[in-house]
């Protein structure tokens, strides 16, 4: 390890995240590509989790949720920013520089189906790592992978059969037992149920909830909708169009709100919204749709959508304020009790994440 | 969508699929399904017996000669040849006779049935090799350029086209003449440039096609999320693309080699017929050819190697369609 930074109350933080920038370029077509944009999936994302810590990661399709991910684990690459992992910057190691870090950060997938190789057999799927670095002779391999089988759950018979032959929700155990194989410290889980029926998702999430306590892994957890992470997340992050909007303890984002669009998404959310907005059943209807990442508004993003967004809000952009104990990016942030709340009858639908 | 979490269940995993035979736990992989839908194919079987029995007389053509007691080019045409340049024995003028059970050629008295064998022996090398050239260039380059994007994709895509835009025929009628000429005064030379010239020709002017069609594949298979899964794991590049990524096009290169055999097979035919094909060594086309001038007096002449070369590439086709169904993953389950 290069550089050992600690923070202002003396520790290193697992992971640490500051002012990261995702951008894409999108290119002319033609014979002379040229960039004529950038898409800001991205734009300044700063968090830290401690070891063995929930983060969760909240927002609607398209927000750069997935990109924040990719980014951690280093499948793209990062514009700016930085990232550091028990205080070593691992936003600009080349390949062979990042491979003691590839043990250590392990991504689940979203979609259960696309992220098993369909030729590849349960066994070597979930050998794959152990492989790769080495972990295990190859004749204990099959015992090894047996036995992370029957950690996830599964049948440790089934390893030389090929993904096609199980459900949905078993897929997604064979993504976590490969995730799971090389011990990390911190797994990113993005939208890892989304895919799922609902009835096998609580299996599922109690299954991630077992293994983090177990082996005290790291989770950043991903998701479109407040209701799952609640339940595995003592902390909760709210991103809008590749910022974080609001951050803060699960008390705090579920009981008193105070970034416009963190109300929104509440209210959105059957499970959590009564107590998020006073035992009201109404919801709030956000008026318009996402902008494009590549021409956010000017000030404040959500302004566009914001019913309380004054002049202000288009010439400056919010930074985090720290407001009740959370950081919120909202130059009115306050609770929803206290404010002028446009609402819509019961059926009406509300922020709807894909 | 959102979960009564109040709901949620600590039971183990209800998901379905507890098979409790203990046979059925060895899963199958997609190819063996395939393999396993072709044996129960009718017309695959037969189709597949026939191209074997030709590949067996082709590898087994020494063995089989020598035990007929036939020979390669031993004919003598002051011996074997009466005064209009008819073999003596066998057909046209005479029964069967096992001393040439597919007659003499007209004019030198060699043996038809130990040049129909080495004929068969000819076609088939020039289309297994050049389809496997072929196929091994097709499938790297395309592996390449839809992995690598960037410069190096447009690079090979700009190659793919100037290749495509290239006559094949005019590269096989100005090679010939270039050999003739380089290698003229050595038969045995010139029969080993016009061997590899032909697999060259036909190579040159045919991996395009799979080439375009691993790219195309490549490119859908890498934004998969288990490529992305091998790359967090730190599965190194080559391993990437040979070990998840080729797997997944075994489908697209079966399919493209069971349409290059035959068609390999034809185009061998048709340059020698044309007699820019091979003529050091017996080759179907140029039995035709030959036999073609024969044909009311000498029908055999003409009949062997064209129903050899309609009964390979037949089965061929049929043996391919079936191929192309087993491996259609439309079709599966
Ligand atoms: N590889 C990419 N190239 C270009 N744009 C991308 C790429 N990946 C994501 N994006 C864009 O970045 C934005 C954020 O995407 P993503 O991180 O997938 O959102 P989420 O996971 O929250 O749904 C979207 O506008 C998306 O179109
Ligand atoms: S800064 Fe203005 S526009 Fe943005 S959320 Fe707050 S009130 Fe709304
Ligand atoms: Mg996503």
């Amino acid at each position: 390890m290069s550089e050992h930074v600690q923070t202002s109350n003396g520790h290193t933080p697992l992971l640490e995240v500051t002012d990261l920038v995702k951008h894409f370029p999108v290119k002319s077509t033609g014979v002379v590509r040229r960039t004529i944009g950038q898409v800001q999936a991205l734009d300044g994302v700063s968090f830290t989790l401690e070891k063995g810590q929930a983060l969760g990661l909240v927002g609607e399709s398209g927000c750069g949720k997935t990109t924040t991910g990719r980014v951690i684990t280093r499948l793209y690459d990062p514009t700016s920013g930085s990232m550091k992992f028990e205080g070593t910057e691992i936003g600009q190691l080349s390949g062979r520089q990042m491979m003691p870090y590839r043990r250590e950060i392990q991504l689940i997938f979203q979609d259960p189906y696309s992220s098993l190789n369909p030729r590849h057999t349960v066994g070597k799927i979930v050998g794959t790592p152990l492989e790769v670095h080495n972990i295990v002779p190859k004749k204990q391999m099959i015992p090894k992978v047996q036995e992370l089988l029957e950690v996830v759950g599964l049948n440790p018979e089934h390893y030389n059969r090929y993904p096609s032959e199980f459900s949905g929700g078993q897929r997604q155990r064979i993504g976590i037992a490969r995730a799971l194989a090389l011990r990390p410290k911190l797994i990113v889980a993005d939208e890892p149920v989304s895919a799922l029926d609902v009835s096998i998702q609580a299996q599922v999430i109690n299954l991630l909830q077992d293994l983090q306590r177990e082996f005290g892994i790291a989770f950043l957890f991903i998701a479109h909708d407040l209701a799952i992470v609640r339940h595995f997340c003592p902390e909760v992050a709210v991103m809008y169009l590749g910022k974080i909007v609001e951050i803060g303890s699960r008390d705090q984002i579920y009981n008193t709100p105070h970034h416009p669009y963190t109300q929104a998404l509440l209210s959105a959310s059957p499970d959590v919204k009564q107590a998020a907005i006073g035992g009201r059943r109404e919801r709030i209807r956000l008026e318009g749709d996402v902008p494009s990442p590549i021409n956010p508004p000017s000030g404040c993003r959500f302004r566009t959508r914001c019913w309380k967004a004054q002049d202000v809000c288009a010439e400056k952009e919010p930074p985090l304020y720290e407001v009740g104990g959370r950081n919120v990016a909202c130059h009115f942030a306050e609770p929803l009790q206290v404010v002028q709340v446009p609402v819509v009858s019961e059926g009406a639908t509300a922020v709807s994440p894909t | 969508m959102a979960m009564p979490l109040q709901e949620m269940v600590t039971s183990p995993d209800t998901d379905p699929i507890e098979t409790p035979d203990a046979k059925q736990v060895a899963g199958r992989s997609p190819t063996q399904i395939a393999l396993e839908r072709l044996r129960h194919d009718k017309v695959a079987v037969v189709s597949a017996a026939i191209v074997v029995l030709f590949v067996a007389l082709a590898i087994l053509a020494p063995v089989i000669t020598s035990l007929v007691g036939v020979e390669l080019n031993a004919g003598d045409p002051s011996e074997d040849t009466d005064a209009f340049n008819f073999p003596v024995i066998g057909p046209p003028d005479n029964g069967f006779t096992w001393e040439a059970p597919l007659g003499l050629e007209p004019g030198t008295g060699d043996d038809l049935l130990a040049e129909w064998l080495y004929g068969a022996r000819t076609s088939l090398e020039v289309a297994s090799i050049s389809t496997l050239l072929s196929t091994i260039i097709g499938v790297a380059l395309g592996l390449v350029a839809g992995f690598s994007r960037g410069w190096l994709d447009r690079v090979i895509s700009f190659v793919i086209d100037v290749f495509l835009s290239f006559p094949f025929l005019l590269g096989a009628l100005a090679m010939a003449p270039i050999l003739l000429n380089r290698f003229g005064g050595d038969p045995e030379a010139l029969d080993k440039a016009q061997f590899f010239g032909i697999i060259f020709i036909l190579t040159f002017f045919s991996w395009m096609g799979l080439a375009r069609l691993i790219r195309g594949e490549v490119l859908s298979l890498r934004e998969r999320e288990f490529v992305q899964a091998a790359r967090v794991i730190g599965v190194p590049t080559r391993t990437v693309l040979f070990k998840e990524l080729l797997p997944n096009l075994i489908a697209p290169i079966v399919v493209s080699i069971s349409l290059s055999v035959p068609a390999f097979v034809t185009a061998e035919a048709g340059l020698a017929y044309l007699g820019i094909g091979l003529t050091g060594r017996p080759s179907w086309g140029q039995t035709i050819n030959q036999a073609s001038g024969y044909f009311d007096e000498y029908a055999l002449y003409l009949w062997a190697p064209v129903i050899g070369i309609m009964l390979l590439v037949i089965a061929l086709n049929l043996l391919g369609d079936s191929v192309r169904d087993a491996f259609d993953p439309k079709t599966r389950r």
